[in-house]
């Protein structure tokens, strides 16, 4: 089975896995250093259910930009929030 | 989409172009280096560099963790997925890279149970979810992806879950960028800073190369208007005969970064002496192994592995593109013998590499600059 068959194979949905966070058009973008901007749906600790712009749905671990609240715009890579979204720096 | 759309607006890309072709001087070759894999992907993917005056060139740098991860670990880490009871968790692109005896993929096809996750955390849960067996991630990435990892084993550590260990390959930013401005063979004018990476660690680690080397840096975003806009932030710079930090992604970066972030980095990592990177050898002090605290979890005190250093194929120039001394198709085996399909280098493997996102996205579109090179 080739890596992309496996790809494709994956759930579209799946709000029990991290994997929801990730896009699978652009490659990989745990490698690519690129972060996916989500918004919180139902904030809880140290996981909270987010949405990617797509409408997929994962749960994200929170730890690094907690407190959160339902609402709250996070950038996410490899499963994890590492900033928050519309912050001025 | 909000955070999307508005960042690839073309007739504003159009704009930052002829903004940048005004500032820059008649008779003088800009050598601009995105450091980080994701803009190179967003540079081919969008053909930001029609909107750029010929002048203006952009290096494609060494920040693609799949990229510079040496042979020798891709061994290691094959010799950890063929034991029995072992399964083995990486991320997906990873799983292509070449070593010396084959890659993860393969050993997959023989039979190791090689299994590709998007998160670390998902590795946890595998381990969770099957006592019996051993769990083993591949760790690899900048200080964008080590936070995952050093979640993960604080969980790992929290929940006493001793089925679990991590194979550690995370590298740090900054070294390699001291080994390419002391490099003889590269001369640049600037870099374009890798946007998440900075998410975490903030810009001041960049101030060294204003302060020592005279040159500018621009921590960017990754959409299409982010990087134009930040290259005409450089060429701002350079006309008006300025060197600094500047952070045009402001809506992410911190200057400071995610101060949590880097606690919980100091917990778990500790800085190896020395590390090998694809193409740019051994570079002091360049990447992180597990601290003390967290030695129960790390895959290579657990398990025996070979250790043992591979050279690079001959024909293969990653070394060469990593650095961006050459151009991927100015490498003898680009597109022929070497393609995402069977990379020999690991330029070629991730999406992110120059080599796969020049073969994806530009080797049709840009006959100038391949007649130019």
């Amino acid at each position: 089975m080739t890596l992309e068959k496996e790809a494709s194979a994956l759930p579209i949905l799946n709000p029990f896995s991290y994997d929801a966070a990730c896009s699978l058009v652009d490659g990989c973008l745990v490698c690519g250093d690129v972060a996916v901007p989500v918004t919180v749906v139902e904030a809880s600790e140290p996981d909270a259910l987010c949405q990617d712009p797509q409408g997929q749905r994962g749960m994200v671990g929170i730890e690094l930009v907690a407190p959160i609240e339902a609402g709250d715009r996070l950038l996410v890579h490899g499963g994890v929030a590492i900033s928050r979204l519309g912050e001025r720096a | 989409m909000k955070f999307v759309d508005e960042y690839r607006d073309a007739e504003l890309a159009r704009g930052l172009g002829a903004q940048i072709a005004a500032l820059a001087e008649p008779g003088r070759h800009y050598k601009v280096m995105e450091v980080c894999g994701g803009h190179t992907h967003t540079i081919y993917k969008h053909g930001i560099e029609a909107h750029l005056p010929e002048s203006v060139e952009l290096v494609h740098g060494p920040g693609c963790p799949v990229c510079v991860i040496p042979m020798g670990r891709v061994d290691d880490g094959i010799a950890i997925a063929k034991r029995p009871n072992v399964i083995f968790t990486c991320f997906g692109d990873m799983m292509r890279v070449p070593g010396g005896d084959g890659s993860l993929l393969e050993a997959k096809a023989e039979g190791a149970d090689v299994r590709f996750v998007y998160s670390p955390l998902d590795a946890l849960k595998i381990a969770r979810e099957n006592p019996d067996r051993e769990v083993v991630f591949y760790a690899i990435g900048f200080e964008t992806t080590a936070p995952s990892t050093a979640l993960t084993l604080m969980r790992a550590k929290q929940e006493g879950l001793k089925n679990f260990s991590v194979m550690c390959n995370h590298v740090t930013i900054v070294p390699p960028l001291k080994a390419l401005l002391e490099s003889p063979d590269l001369r640049l004018d600037a870099f374009i800073g890798p946007g998440h990476v900075s998410t975490v660690v903030g810009c001041r680690p960049y101030e060294f190369i204003p302060r020592d080397y005279g040159q500018p840096v621009v921590v960017a975003g990754f959409e299409p208007l982010d990087l134009l806009q930040s290259i005409f932030m450089i060429m701002r710079q350079l006309s008006e005969g300025r060197a600094e930090v500047e952070n045009q992604y402001g809506r992410v970066v911190f200057w400071e970064g995610n101060p949590r972030a880097l606690d919980v980095l100091q917990e778990v990592f500790v800085l190896r002496p020395h590390f090998e990177w694809r193409g740019l050898g051994f570079i002091s002090q360049s990447a992180l192994s597990l601290s003390d605290a967290y030695a129960d979890w790390d895959a290579e005190l657990r398990y025996d592995v070979p250790g043992v250093r591979v050279a690079d194929p001959k024909a293969c120039q990653c070394g060469e593109v990593l650095k961006g001394v050459i151009k991927p198709w100015e490498c003898k085996v680009f597109g022929t013998a070497c393609t995402p399909e069977t990379p020999i280098g690991t330029c070629m493997v991730s999406s992110e590499g120059a080599c796969a996102a020049y073969y994806n996205f530009g080797r049709f579109a840009k006959p100038k600059a391949r007649a130019g090179a």
